[in-house]
């Protein structure tokens, strides 16, 4: 079901909405550029209004770029009309044809292309066999579950064998289990098919969870692009830290840079960061961010932070337990907690790092 | 999307179209103005050759020649036989004598004198201007007998517009083909969305020339006087009779409005406010009047209450009892006209939540108070907005008054007689746009301002279960009440029916059925065009709206604000304006359109688009976009797109449109009284004919045929829509 897996390029793409009536310009996305390898799962992720939608949506024609351009397969298509672009959308709102049944709405686009009837039939069968939903063929959409909508939606892309699959928060609209079932099959669809796929969403799991690489936007500018665990672990700004995941957040001065992490302070105590985002100066103000899962409890001193244990969350495989700093409300997540001796809510505690996992940012960078 | 290269191209398209358009332009108008000036020389000569040998007789052969050119005149110069260097002057006219004074010195004149002294004729190439107008000299020689020697010269002044009609054709021809060619050629190298520019450009197109242009010629011709701008024509129609008429319309929708909107809140509050009995039939029964053609209800009034009425003369035996004014007026308008209020209201008050009534008798009010404190004000902005609607439908109403008014007068007809009995088009088209001023008034009180302040959209959620406030006392009164009303509608109609089959009504009750072949015979080519031409707007329209509603709801370019709001103003514009407007502006060339079918049935297609792009946009804003995105995504262009995704989506709307345009193209009569001829013949109109010569029968007949038409063309509508309630349920996420 599929061909030769395209690339897509975005050289310098800029989208500003023109406001006439004497408000100013609107900029959807600003100067943004990257490139999804064949055969790639690029996810866009942001807060609403990042401008991730915009993007997917001039890939796909339906939003055209102020400036800047779009090649699909080496073609420059910024100009081309969606339905001369070799991409096929999956929608948030599925957009499936009320007035077809399911096997018609995952036939037109063959329809379009003027397949011949056997061969389309054959087509069809195996996209719904692909997206289980042989026994569905004659149902109208509106009688379906959300999750099956989602899947003829799905189907009907994938029919087509688009050089490209747009997905644009395809799962904000069903429930959390199903959520977790279908990123799962999407994914394994998209690797078994070897299909470039861009996906959109605003949900950080669903990003880790199915992309090859994450890119990180906000305010219509891309922040950071990466692999999941690069993007978690290795963030470049608070920004991105405390977007993709929980995070503490502790104002250091930056003492001096030694291999590729550096020296700092935090309140006279001397911090040792096993590594540091680019443009961290020595003599500089820093934010050392800590995941909760490379913080440690300790006896009160023994640590670089004091506090007070306020709530244990008890979680089965880990333990998530919340401490009262004076940096506010930090969450240390204690894994394989049966084993281990738990300090009692209320009493005093000291908090240090894990020193090889603790990263210096620069401040100042939103 | 516009790039240098693309704006190149065009521009250089633009150019060598431009340079063709001239070309041709100019040499045809050359061979037009040359072919007219040797008919003109050659007309001349002719002219100058009867100039009569006795001097005596010349004057009168001076004033002859302005007779025969219009607006122009002569001077005659008689040479003296002594002396070929002397000659006199002789003009009849001040004016023509100054003109020529004026240039009997120039070159020009000199080259004209000698061209004649060599008995040649010279037509001057240079622009005069006489009384007014645009003139041309032209020289001719009057030779004696022999045609040797020369006795004088006649010069005669005419006006250029007598060439200039079909100049000025070619010109508009000229340059509307330009325009045109720009139009198209600018949206295939310009526009990214070319399906939708040529939509735009055709919906634009409509508007200019059937809208616009109509309308903006009946607003100056109502400045015109004899050709020539005067305030002559508002004067007369703000003296007293007319004022007189405006106000009898206004106060005529006084009392038609604040009576329908009575009966309307009635029948809606019984129909869905109580738990009364038979509330599907009396709803049907509400809305029968709406696509009842005119002349109808009226036809039925009188019937029973004119002159001869059943009621009023065989009945009572009435003599002095006239239905004929005011008051027989209110009442068949709002009969006609409730439904209208009825729909609204109903709409209203299904939509009010019960929760609300049910939280004031919770907190111990009475069941008046609940009525007077949340059910009424709750309704006010409903209320407010019926009364608006059936204003302006009274005020445009032309059918029942033209029947029944008696002495009242009431501007629709009046502008009617302006125009047909007095052949007084600009009369006609001021008295109509007097009418404009309170529809307008009302229909943008009501658009704007009235319509906004509902409170439904507030209230979330409708209770399903209903709480009966009425007591039951109130209901049993209520309900007598509507259902005495409702046999009344009945018997309106009965009677009608009751019509057709009597000999002579008020005189001889007796049975026949002659009437019916008499009325099919005498009618059958009316009611056939009538078919004809309402069936072929119905497609036209239908496609047109749903063409229209869907760039107006997906489509963003300039001006699109200013073409919705256009292409709804007929909307409010009475029938007799457009129709008067349409035949000011159709009676000449370009646009020879009066007493073709053609007119009939763009004015049918203008008139009804607004309610049917009203549907077609409500349907599309159920429909989420991205469906047609999806469609777009997997290959299927703009026109694709359209007919296999959006039509089916909206072909309720759209079959709701079709058959709204057929039944009121069927039962039209204010605008298309205008444009009908022998040959293209109304149904409505023939019933007028009919009742105006007291033959009820064959016009009881008609309306009947017309009855029947207009509830199968819905019962058909229902037929093909009843599915569609499956379909709207998915549509919408």
């Amino acid at each position: 079901m599929a061909k030769n897996p395209v690339a897509v390029t975005l050289d310098r793409v800029t989208r500003i909405y023109k406001n006439v009536k004497g408000r100013p310009d609107v900029v959807a996305v600003r100067d943004s550029s990257f490139e999804v390898s064949p055969g790639e799962l690029v996810t866009l992720l942001g807060p609403s209004g990042c401008g991730k939608t915009t993007t997917l949506r001039m890939i796909a024609g339906f939003d055209l770029p102020s400036s800047g351009s779009i090649r699909i397969g080496g073609e420059d298509v910024s100009m081309l009309p969606p339905n001369k672009r070799d991409t096929a959308t999956v929608f948030q709102s599925y957009g499936l044809f009320p007035h077809m049944n399911v096997a018609q709405n995952v036939a037109y686009g063959l329809r379009i292309r003027k397949v011949g009837k056997t061969e389309s039939d054959e087509r069809v069968k195996r996209a719904l066999s692909l997206t289980g939903l042989q026994d569905y063929a004659e149902r109208a959409p509106g009688r379906l579950s959300g999750g099956q909508q989602q899947r003829v939606a799905l189907a009907r892309s994938l029919v087509v064998e688009p050089g490209v699959l747009l997905l644009d928060e395809p799962l904000s609209n069903l429930d959390a289990l199903l959520r977790e079932q279908m990123r799962v099959e999407i994914r394994r669809i998209q690797k078994s098919l070897g299909i470039t796929a861009v996906y959109v969403t605003h949900d950080r799991v669903e990003a880790m969870s199915l992309s090859d690489r994450v890119i990180v936007m906000k305010d219509g500018s891309i922040r950071q692009i990466g692999s999941p665990n690069a993007i978690y672990e290795d963030p470049d700004s608070v920004f991105v830290a405390g977007f993709v995941g929980k995070v503490a957040f502790f104002p250091v001065d930056v003492l001096g840079l030694e291999g590729k992490g550096c020296v700092c302070q935090l309140q006279g105590k001397k911090v040792q960061a096993g590594k540091m985002a680019p443009g961290v100066e020595a003599g500089k103000k820093g934010t050392l961010m800590a995941r909760p899962e490379s913080l440690r409890i300790g006896e009160p001193g023994a640590g670089v932070v004091d506090g007070s244990v306020r709530q244990n969350v008890y979680l089965g495989s880990s333990m998530e337990s919340f401490i009262d700093t004076e940096y506010g409300e930090l969450l240390v997540q204690i894994d394989d907690p049966a084993g281990k001796k738990i300090a009692p809510e209320g009493q005093r505690v000291s908090i240090s790092f894990n020193e090889a996992q603790v990263r210096v940012l620069p401040t100042d960078n939103g | 999307m516009i790039t240098k290269d693309r704006l190149f191209k065009f521009l250089l398209a633009l150019a060598v179209f431009a340079a063709a358009d001239l070309w041709i332009y100019s040499t045809l108008r050359n061979s037009i103005r040359s072919s007219a000036n040797a008919e003109r020389t050659k007309q001349l000569s002719l002219l100058a050759l009867g100039v009569p040998d006795n001097p005596e007789y010349i004057e009168q052969w001076l004033g002859g020649v302005e007779q025969s050119i219009e607006g122009g005149a002569a001077v005659y110069l008689r040479y003296s036989a002594d002396d070929p260097e002397l000659y006199d002057t002789l003009a009849v006219n001040e004016d023509a004598l100054g003109l020529w004074q004026s240039i009997e010195r120039t070159p020009d004149a000199e080259k004209g004198l000698e061209a004649a002294y060599y008995l040649e004729q010279y037509a001057s190439t240079v622009a005069l201007e006489y009384k007014g107008q645009k003139a041309r000299v032209f020289y001719a020689p009057k030779p004696d007998e022999e045609g040797i020697e020369l006795l004088g010269i006649a010069i005669f002044i005419v006006p250029e517009a007598a060439g200039g009609n079909l100049e000025r054709l070619l010109g508009i021809f000229a340059l509307g083909a330009f325009v045109f060619f720009a139009a198209l050629t600018g949206i295939a190298k310009l526009l990214r969305d070319q399906i939708v520019g040529y939509a735009v450009l055709v919906l634009t197109l409509l508007a200019g020339v059937f809208i616009v242009f109509p309308l903006g010629e009946a607003f100056r011709l109502s400045f015109l006087k004899d050709g020539a701008y005067s305030l002559d024509v508002w004067t007369r129609s703000l003296s007293g009779s007319s004022l007189k008429a405006l106000w009898g319309s206004i106060r005529l929708g006084l009392w038609t409005a604040s009576c329908s909107t009575i009966v309307g809140f009635v029948f809606a509050f019984a129909i869905y406010r109580t738990s009364m009995r038979g509330k599907r039939f009396l709803s049907a029964i509400a809305q029968l009047p709406v696509i009842s053609p005119p002349f109808s209800l009226t036809l039925s009034i009188i019937l029973l209450a004119g002159n001869n009425g059943l009621i009023t003369k065989q009945l009572f035996g009435l003599q002095n009892f006239s239905i004929y004014g005011l008051s027989g007026l209110v009442i068949v308008q709002t009969i006609g006209m409730f439904p209208i209020a009825f729909l609204t209201l109903a709409s209203v008050l299904q939509a009010l939540d019960s929760t609300l009534e049910e939280a004031a008798l919770d907190l111990n009010a009475s069941r008046w108070k609940v009525f007077s404190t949340v059910t009424l004000p709750l309704a006010v902005p409903g209320i407010l907005s019926a009364w608006l609607l059936v204003f302006t439908n009274s005020l445009a109403d032309f059918a029942n008054p033209l029947l029944l008014a008696g002495n009242y007068r009431v501007l629709s007809v009046e502008a009617y007689i302006q125009v047909t009995g007095r052949n007084d088009l600009g009369g006609g088209a001021a008295l109509s746009l007097l009418l404009l001023l309170p529809t307008l008034t009302a229909f943008f009180v009501q658009r704007n301002w009235v319509a906004k302040r509902s409170f439904i959209t507030v209230t979330g959620k409708p209770n399903a279960k209903l709480v009966e406030i009425a007591s039951p006392m109130v209901r049993r009164s209520l309900s007598v009440a509507v259902w005495a009303a409702t046999a009344f509608i009945i018997s309106l109609y009965g009677t009608i029916v009751a019509g057709c089959f009597v000999k002579n009504w008020g005189i001889d009750y007796s049975f026949t059925l002659s009437n019916i072949s008499e009325a099919l015979s005498r009618g059958g080519e009316a009611i056939r065009s009538t078919v004809t031409l309402a069936a072929a707007a119905t497609p036209i329209a239908g496609i047109l709206a749903m063409a229209a509603a869907m760039i107006f709801v997906r489509k963003s370019f300039v001006g699109k604000r200013a073409l919705e709001a256009l292409m709804m103003t007929p909307f409010a514009v009475p029938g007799t304006l457009l129709g008067i407007a349409y035949i000011l502006a159709f009676n000449k060339t370009p646009l020879l359109l009066v007493g073709t079918g053609a007119i009939i049935v763009i004015n049918y297609v203008i008139r009804e688009l607004p309610v049917g792009i009203e549907g077609g946009v409500a349907s599309l804003r159920q429909i989420d976009p991205s469906i047609e995105e999806a469609a777009r995504d997997l290959g299927a262009d703009e026109s694709m797109v359209f007919r296999s995704i959006v039509l089916p989506l909206i072909r309720p709307a759209f079959i709701t449109s079709m058959s709204y345009t057929f039944v009121r193209s069927m039962t039209a009569v204010s605008a298309v009284i205008f444009l009908i001829s022998a040959r293209w013949y109304h149904m409505t109109v023939l019933i007028y004919n009919f009742s105006e010569n007291l033959r009820f029968g064959l016009a009881s007949v008609l309306a009947t045929t017309l009855i029947i038409i207009v509830m199968s063309a819905f019962g058909l509508m229902r037929l093909l829509v009843r599915d569609s309630g499956a379909l709207d349920k998915t549509i919408t996420r």
